[in-house]
């Protein structure tokens, strides 16, 4: 069975990117294999222009997928233990870790046993594992899954904040929307195989096309139906409207006249979740959340 | 190597630290004291049995009470004469009395003896009070019948027996029947504690690979280290952690032996000596590493601890083998079937080290099964460090063996 098949892609120091693909498409099993865990068949995976080399993975953080620590060992113990087998010294990794709990209110929990920690902050205490010892290039596979909305953003300026000291960061995640805050260049992948490669304003640029967002009060499934419409996708809140290429948006807000209660109306780059709709398919893409 | 040596020191501490290490730790000696040493000291003292309760008599000639009360003194037990047996077997049963000791009249030849006690359970002081009358009966009769007492003493006086061990230098031991049960104790005492100590130590290291894959830890940690250094930390780790357990152990022994024994005017068995502790700890290190690669393999190609408990079924039963066969091993030390059990690496560290303690196996033997050992630890590892490699990784489904003998052989 293959799980990915020809991809090929390069993430620069000091920039952030995103793997993006629906449930099952390889985003794991490509993260696994760049962190050595699985030999891939064929290929390479280079670090600084040489092959990846054990000695390599010490400059690695990596926040896998399955999340787990050893629940019978004290927090503190644990973050100490996997910073030490990243070959870092307790000078450099005491302090970090100590600041790190800090900064995710964890402090009070150092020398409690990981399995007293809530889910929430076991996935915290499970991020600092990955940067504790002040790896070059973090690797976080997944890392909003099971986070709440506050959470969420606390970990995205985490993440930026870490790019600004100059370290690469690579995510994975089926959200759309994530990466699309804070990527600067991404991998869309489905099926194991490559559906876009490149830098988001490239992306953009390339897919830009004719779209508008709507907010509104009404019934808008007329709106599919006009005959300079491309296609809807419908948000919680509003609609993305693609027009067909020579269309005007002016006609679409004399179209909506009278018909709809406008609220919003504002004319945009295509979103991530929209290009990926249209490249691999609106059956697709009901595995991907906007 | 380097991060080797910290999943060891990780694996030490979580073993060292835990609470049912420290109390088995400490205990273990008191343990093997009250195997050892407490049933001399108690067939030293039956009296302790008693708790200065004394015994009823009732319906004794004369001479038999003489000869009962001249026994059971020696044991600290006082012997009352009572003269109504009801009452008498009252006061055994609301405890005032250890037990009744009732001869109807006409006994010997007419008449039953009759030991009445809440247990029964008493079993050396009626087998004691059983003998002083058998020796009375008998003396009765032989005068009834008109014999010279004299003569018969010298009928039945027992001829000359000994049993002399010898020794390749030489040295000739005298064995009484006590010798040979202080070797029997010893020889049960270290079985047991390497098969207790081999199957606690190889179970421990089953169950961390088996939550290594149930806590998830697993990806986190192979991002850091290859599977080998985890696999042969935690082996090593552990292993570090029951050494310092022997040593505890052997040191304790040592102890008693020297000071705490004199002391008490006890002497622990001749052959719990230096050398015979050396091959203890010998025998344990070789059979901890086989046993452990074997159940470190078992663990990762486990999906949980259940799993884990009855895939590890077969290998049990070689540690159990030889202590079923306990009483074979120590009769027969050199038979046929013995020599091979002390060969074959599964068998060979708890049968050798039973031959080495009650003879004196040759040394081709001692060589080759150490040789053997020594081979098969090396053998089990590699093949434990290929399954550990695939199998740590596998969850959700329980692989077939033809699964895992596959993972043996990619490259």
């Amino acid at each position: 069975m293959q799980a990915v098949a020809g991809l090929s892609f390069e993430a620069r120091p000091g920039e952030i990117f995103g793997l993006i693909g629906p449930n099952g498409a390889g985003k794991s099993t490509t993260i696994r294999m760049i962190m050595n865990i699985i030999a891939p068949d064929t290929g390479t995976i280079s670090f600084d222009g040489s092959p990846l080399s054990e000695v390599d993975k010490d400059r690695i953080g990596y926040l896998p997928e399955e999340r787990g620590l050893y629940r019978k060992a004290k927090l503190g113990e644990v973050l100490e233990y996997l910073a030490a087998i990243k070959g870092a010294k307790p000078a450099l990794y005491r302090p970090s870790i100590d600041a790190w709990l800090e900064r995710f209110g964890l402090s009070e929990w150092k020398h409690r046993k990981v399995q007293e920690l809530s889910k929430g902050m076991a996935q915290k205490a499970q991020f600092i594992a990955a940067v504790a010892h002040n790896p070059s290039v973090v690797f976080f596979d997944e890392p909003f899954s099971g986070l709440d909305p506050l959470a969420q953003d606390e970990l995205l300026a985490v993440m930026v904040e870490l790019k600004q000291k100059g370290a690469t960061v690579l995510f994975s995640t089926h959200i759309m929307e994530h990466a699309e805050k804070i990527c600067e260049r991404i991998l869309l992948i489905n099926k194991g195989k490559e559906v876009v490669y490149g830098t988001m304003a490239d992306i953009k640029a390339q897919y830009g096309r004719n779209a508008v967002q709507l907010e509104f009060d009404g019934d808008a499934s007329f709106v599919a139906g006009l005959d300079f419409v491309e296609s809807v996708v419908s948000y919680p809140r509003w609609i993305e409207v693609e027009l067909k290429e020579d269309a005007d948006p002016d006609v679409l807000f004399r179209a909506l006249a009278g018909r709809l209660r406008v609220r919003r109306f504002e004319t945009v780059a295509p979103s991530l979740h929209k290009i990926f709709v249209r490249l691999v398919g609106g059956e697709e893409a009901q595995n991907v959340q906007a | 190597m380097s991060r080797l040596k910290y999943v060891i020191r990780h694996e030490f501490r979580l073993t060292a630290a835990n609470k049912a290490f420290v109390i088995l730790t400490i205990l273990g000696p008191f343990l093997i004291f009250a195997v050892t040493v407490l049933p001399s000291l108690l067939a030293q003292s039956p009296g302790t049995v008693a708790s200065g309760k004394p015994l009823a008599l009732f319906g004794a000639p004369p001479l038999v009470e003489q000869a009962l009360k001249a026994t059971f003194s020696g044991m600290g037990i006082e012997v009352e004469r009572v003269d109504d047996a009801a009452t008498a077997k009252d006061s055994v049963l609301d405890g005032s009395l250890l037990a009744f000791l009732s001869l109807e009249a006409g006994w010997p030849d007419n008449g039953k003896a009759v030991w009445y006690s809440k247990s029964g359970a008493e079993i050396t002081l009626y087998s004691a009070a059983s003998a002083v009358l058998e020796a009375a009966a008998r003396e009765a009769r032989i005068v009834e019948s008109g014999i010279d007492p004299a003569l018969v003493a010298k009928v039945l006086s027992p001829p000359s027996f000994e049993v002399i061990k010898l020794d390749k230098g030489g040295a000739e031991e005298a064995r009484g029947s006590d010798a040979f049960v202080e070797v029997l104790m010893t020889v049960l005492v270290f079985v047991m504690l390497i098969y207790m100590t081999v199957l606690l130590y190889g179970q421990m290291i089953g169950r961390s690979v088996v939550t290594e894959k149930t806590s998830k830890t697993v990806e986190i940690m192979l991002s850091s280290v290859k599977s080998q250094d985890l696999m042969f930390g935690k082996i090593l780790g552990l292993g570090l952690a029951g050494l310092l357990q022997y040593a505890v152990w052997v040191s304790m022994a040592f102890l008693l032996k020297r000071f705490v024994g004199p002391l008490l005017g006890l002497s622990l068995p001749a052959s719990i000596s230096t050398g015979n502790l050396i091959w203890l700890v010998v025998f344990f290190i070789l059979a901890f590493f086989l046993y452990s690669s074997a159940y470190a393999a078992l663990g990762a190609a486990s999906e949980d601890e259940q799993h884990l408990g009855q895939m590890a079924w077969p290998l049990i039963m070689f540690l159990i083998v030889p202590l079923v066969m306990i009483n074979t091993l120590v009769t027969t030390p050199d038979s046929t079937l013995v020599v091979i059990l002390s060969l074959f690496p599964l068998t060979s560290p708890i049968v050798m080290l039973a031959r080495v303690l009650v003879s004196s196996p040759p040394v081709w033997q001692l060589a080759l099964c150490i040789a053997l050992l020594v081979m098969a630890v090396a053998g089990t590892a590699v093949l434990a460090a290929k399954i550990f490699r695939v199998g740590i990784l596998m969850t959700g489904k329980r692989p077939k063996l033809k699964e895992v003998l596959r993972w043996v052989t990619v490259k």
